[in-house]
């Protein structure tokens, strides 16, 4: 996928304590994060960060807790601020903005939706979904057409005057994303949203997002610690351990070729079949007229691949992409790209 | 001769001592010594030796100042600036004392009939609920049975008045604490003197400064005392709002001041209201008080009652001032009460 890079993030850094900057030239010295903070009692939030997030695209940054991403997230609008480095949103500098043009980018071009949902508990829904227009003076009345409409796509028609403590955690969630709709912002940041809520309502939100998205072509930066909602939502995956990114790309191939033990640990214990898909593991279509077994999507998941198979390991699909062949896919390749890579590093070495 | 000579012998003080010669009237203690004969100073054993205050060290040097010397030179210097303190503060609170007057003969001159109904208006307002109305409506027709309506309808008013006014200083004092915290490490000690200095201690330096036919002198004292926990619980309900909400106003945009109306301010209120509450109790308790310094009201029958020794006058208005307190207690914990269950998370 090749498009604008809207967000972009260069050498960027965090040092929580009273006097960051000194302690900054002891981390570019190569100072590491526990050290850092038994020597001098500083806490490396972010080290020498460098993603470009693209226009259209979910970008998920994923990391366990303490690893810096929700520190990542609130510098993208300034809610923190960097001890260095640099941000660009459309090109344009967001650390040399003043009060005003930050506020015009909150207002404007980025929206936000939080982990424990934030919404004004004495506002009704609709008052809450309308609050980025309320902010920038619009009158209830004039907004209300707009956050009506879009209460209703995500699915809360007929709650717009209650409030938000009548609501479930999923709805509430819901009124968040509402909200962040309303404002028209081309940006969404989405801090950990879905993960004060509980599995089944969380697998709902997530299709919800990706309907939304399919539909609006947002640049959406997603938050997560949950490897399975990141391998479901991202077209770029950032994965950040200790304030430092340890892989970034396509989810696939980093599922593919963990660059990291890291990594390989992280991606040990979920189920491949579901989440790699059949382009990252597809050949060149061979020329020669075989007899494939059907045709299946580039997009099409290995695992329904496999039940399509029904268990044969000897047939061969072709993939298609708009009616065009793109490749093929043997059933010992796709049983190859299976094997995990703990495993299949092992194997490896055995051979040789 | 006394305790501590050595000490000014030591210092080479003597001469600096024996100039100053004590220009006060003796107290009563060195007369009663004159009259018993002797100094009586000699210290015999280490059991009887005396703290170095300031008297003892005057015994030994006419020169040092004796406590007395400390009270008066704070009065002292209190009265001279009285004069100009008074200049200024004059002015600034002359519209306590037409906001009280006022209040006082709206209160009186309006006749029974059309007080009362308002009165049950304002409660059914703020509070929605018959069961109070009538609770307060009784209560207001047995005072005014007894002939207590006058008194019960004076004190209500001076609270009335004095309370507004604790709300209208004491909630920006109260947001301007929880903006900054050098504002609340300076505030705070002055809060805490207030709330422990005892109530009539308030009233002495007031008498000094306004004449005690004027009703702001009651006023001020009601204001300091009665305005602390307003000021404390909008400060604590401010800095309680929710971390998240207040992220999530910055993330969409909002100026220092749209957080402060549309979400600090609404969030706190159920702090700010039992602030309010316990305002309008504690300006309850100093109304009683002020009757001292000739505020009307139900205070002045319980003055009356101790002054005379009267103890039904006495009995019985300290029950009107229990009937005033448990309305005024039941209507703003009930309007409390709709806040909260508004605003319930």
């Amino acid at each position: 996928m090749t498009s604008d890079v809207k967000i972009s993030i260069k050498n960027l850094y965090k040092i929580f304590g009273p006097t960051p900057d000194v302690a900054l030239e002891y981390v570019r010295r190569g100072m590491g994060k526990a050290e850092l903070l038994e020597k001098h009692n500083h806490v490396l939030g972010l080290r020498d960060i460098n993603v470009d997030m693209h226009d259209g695209e979910i970008t998920v940054i994923m990391g366990l807790s303490g690893s810096g991403k929700s520190t990542l997230i609130r510098h993208l609008n300034r809610l923190i601020e960097p001890t260095a480095g640099e941000i660009r949103v459309d090109g344009e500098d967001v650390l040399s903005f003043n009060e005003n043009q930050l506020r015009e980018l909150r207002r404007k071009k980025m929206s936000m939706v939080f982990q424990k949902f934030a919404l004004l508990p004495h506002r009704t829904v609709l008052e809450n979904a309308g609050m980025a227009m309320d902010v920038s003076g619009v009158s209830t009345a004039d907004f209300e057409h707009e956050a009506r409409k879009w209460l209703a796509r995500v699915g809360l028609e007929g709650n717009e005057h209650q409030y938000p403590h009548q609501l479930s955690g999923g709805m509430q969630q819901r009124v968040g994303i509402a909200r962040a709709l309303v404002s028209n912002s081309p940006i969404m940041l989405m801090d950990e949203a879905f993960s004060a809520l509980d599995p089944l309502i969380r697998s709902d939100m997530q299709d919800l997002l990706l309907e939304l998205q399919e539909e609006l072509k947002k640049t959406i930066v997603f938050i997560t610690h949950d490897l399975d909602e990141a391998l479901k939502l991202a077209d770029h995956l950032v994965i950040l351990k200790d304030g430092e990114v340890v892989q970034q790309g396509d989810p696939q191939d980093i599922l593919l070729n963990p660059g990291d033990p890291y990594i390989v640990d992280f991606i040990s214990d979920i189920n491949r079949a579901r989440v790699l898909r059949v382009r990252s593991v597809m050949k060149e279509p061979s020329g020669d007229a075989q007899d494939y077994a059907g045709d299946i999507s580039e997009k099409d998941n290995l695992e329904s691949v496999l039940s399509l198979s029904g268990g044969d390991t000897n047939l061969t699909f072709r993939v298609v992409r708009d009616g065009e062949t793109v490749g093929d896919l043997s059933m010992k390749e796709l049983t190859r790209a299976l094997v995990p890579l703990a495993a299949a590093s092992e194997s490896r070495q055995k051979g040789r | 001769m006394a305790t501590y000579d050595f000490v000014f012998s030591a210092l080479g003080l003597e001469d600096w001592c024996s100039q100053g010669q004590s220009s006060s009237p003796m107290s009563m203690a060195q007369l009663l010594s004159k009259a018993k004969g002797g100094d009586g100073t000699e210290v015999t054993s280490i059991w009887d030796l005396p703290f170095p205050s300031l008297d003892a060290l005057h015994k030994s040097c006419s020169a040092w100042p004796q406590s007395r010397d400390l009270t008066k030179g704070l009065e002292d210097g209190f009265l001279q600036i009285k004069d100009n303190l008074s200049l200024v503060l004059d002015p600034i609170t002359q519209p306590l004392s037409w906001s009280l007057d006022g209040a006082l003969y709206t209160m009186l001159h309006t006749p029974w009939w059309i007080v009362i109904p308002v009165l049950l208006a304002v409660v059914f307002f703020v509070t929605k609920s018959w069961k109070l109305v009538s609770f307060v409506a009784g209560s207001i027709v047995l005072l005014a049975f007894i002939d207590y309506y006058d008194y019960a309808m004076q004190t209500l008013s001076i609270i009335f008045v004095c309370a507004f006014l604790c709300v209208l200083v004491g909630v920006p004092i109260g947001i301007a604490m929880s903006r900054s915290d050098v504002m609340q490490r300076m505030t705070i000690p002055i809060l805490d003197m207030l709330q422990t200095l005892p109530p009539f201690v308030y009233l002495i330096p007031l008498i000094f400064l306004f004449s005690v036919t004027e009703s702001k002198l009651y006023g001020i004292a009601i204001i300091l005392y009665a305005i602390v926990p307003v000021i404390r619980l909008t400060n604590l309900g401010i800095r309680l709002v929710d971390k998240e909400v207040i992220e999530a106003a910055d993330a969409f945009g909002m100026t220092p001041w749209q957080k402060l109306y549309k979400v600090q301010i609404p969030l706190a209120l159920p702090n700010i209201m039992a602030g309010v509450n316990q305002t309008i109790m504690m300006s309850l308790a100093m109304v009683v008080i002020a009757s001292l310094v000739s505020a009307p009201g139900l205070g002045v029958l319980v003055l009356k009652g101790i002054r005379n020794l009267e103890l039904g006058v006495g009995l019985v208005s300290g029950l009107g001032i229990v009937i005033l307190a448990v309305i005024l207690d039941r209507v703003t914990k009930a309007s409390l009460a709709r806040i909260n269950a508004a605003q319930k998370q």
